[in-house]
């Protein structure tokens, strides 16, 4: 393996010292590039009280390219799918190497807060959260309840 | 437990570790048919000593597999390159010390590139970054259209 860019070397140096409030992200001790991250549901949205696990994963060309990440705990939210992949431009056309996977986080967390169903990945869900945003909105709760609620140790 | 990292950078579904080795029930479930790669990543992995091009935003291709017009545009977009200014650090600018693309701070005699949105990197830093996008990672600015602007001007 060669050995890792500085910039991730300095990225998680700085996520470890100044956590985002509300986010962990931890390096896999088997690989730098891999990130175990929890993000908790923020207040005032269905995904409150929840702790959803995601996957982060720098590629090669990083920060030529974005991070890869994905939803782990399953989520009702009409721009992430049933594998958890997320619909986000930063994560795609938008992405510039002046962001960093404290941003993207924050991007993520951001959309917990801002569900757009005019820009789906799962149409079921967008079509759900269009035409009755409130039921959408409680079904969201209730997978937060059922999915995201269970023990998070992290090994 | 796989290590599947290796060779890891085909889809980002795959790449990413432990899908299969964590399932207790607030994961989600391995999906009930295999689905095929995300398109930007469906391209077989590129041989490693050949030049890697980006004629457009997410599509690399190797130097012996560019199409034409994806060769010219290609040298139009380093020509464009080649007419944004230059210099080397010298550690008067007190602003700029760090690169954001690398996070190494500037050091004494290193090739810079001058962004017109006056933005500055290391030259190999951002030439990587404009090869992909014709963009200012900073501030999002086109550089071509600054740069067009620019002409007429003078
Ligand atoms: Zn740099
Ligand atoms: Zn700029």
């Amino acid at each position: 393996m060669s050995g890792l860019p500085r910039r991730i070397i300095k990225e998680t140096q700085r996520l470890m010292a100044e956590p985002v409030s509300g986010i962990t992200a931890v390096p896999d001790e088997h690989n730098s590039r891999y990130f175990h991250v929890v993000v908790a549901g923020p207040s005032q949205s269905p995904y409150e009280g929840g702790l959803f696990k995601l996957e982060l994963f720098l590629p090669e060309e990083y920060p030529m390219s974005a991070p890869k990440v994905r939803f782990m705990t399953k989520i009702y939210h009409p721009n992430i799918d049933k594998l958890g992949r997320i619909c986000l431009d930063i994560l795609k056309d938008k992405w510039s190497p002046a962001l960093q996977i404290r941003t993207v986080l924050l991007s993520i967390q951001a959309l917990l807060s801002a569900p757009n169903p005019d820009d789906p990945l799962d149409n079921n869900v967008a079509d759900h959260w269009k035409s009755n945003e409130k039921s959408a909105i409680d079904q969201a709760r209730q997978w937060t309840q059922t999915y995201a609620k269970s023990n998070m140790n992290n090994h | 437990m796989g290590n599947c990292f290796k060779s890891s950078s085909n889809d980002d579904i795959s790449l990413l570790r432990g899908n299969d080795t964590e399932s207790n029930e607030s994961t989600i479930e391995p999906p009930p048919f295999v689905e095929p790669p995300p398109p930007y990543r469906a391209q077989p992995e590129p041989q490693r000593r050949m030049p890697i091009y980006h004629p457009s935003p997410g599509v690399s291709r190797p130097a012996n597999q560019l199409s034409e017009d994806e060769q010219i545009k290609i040298a139009q977009r380093l020509g464009l390159i080649n007419h944004l200014p230059t210099g080397k650090y010298d550690g008067t600018n007190k602003k700029a010390k760090e690169c954001v693309i690398c996070m190494n701070e500037f050091l004494i005699g290193e090739p810079l590139r001058y962004l017109p949105c006056m933005h500055i990197y290391h030259k190999e830093c951002i030439d990587d970054w404009l090869m992909r996008s014709f963009t200012c990672p900073s501030c999002m600015e086109p550089v071509d259209a600054a740069l067009l602007t620019t002409y007429q001007t003078n």
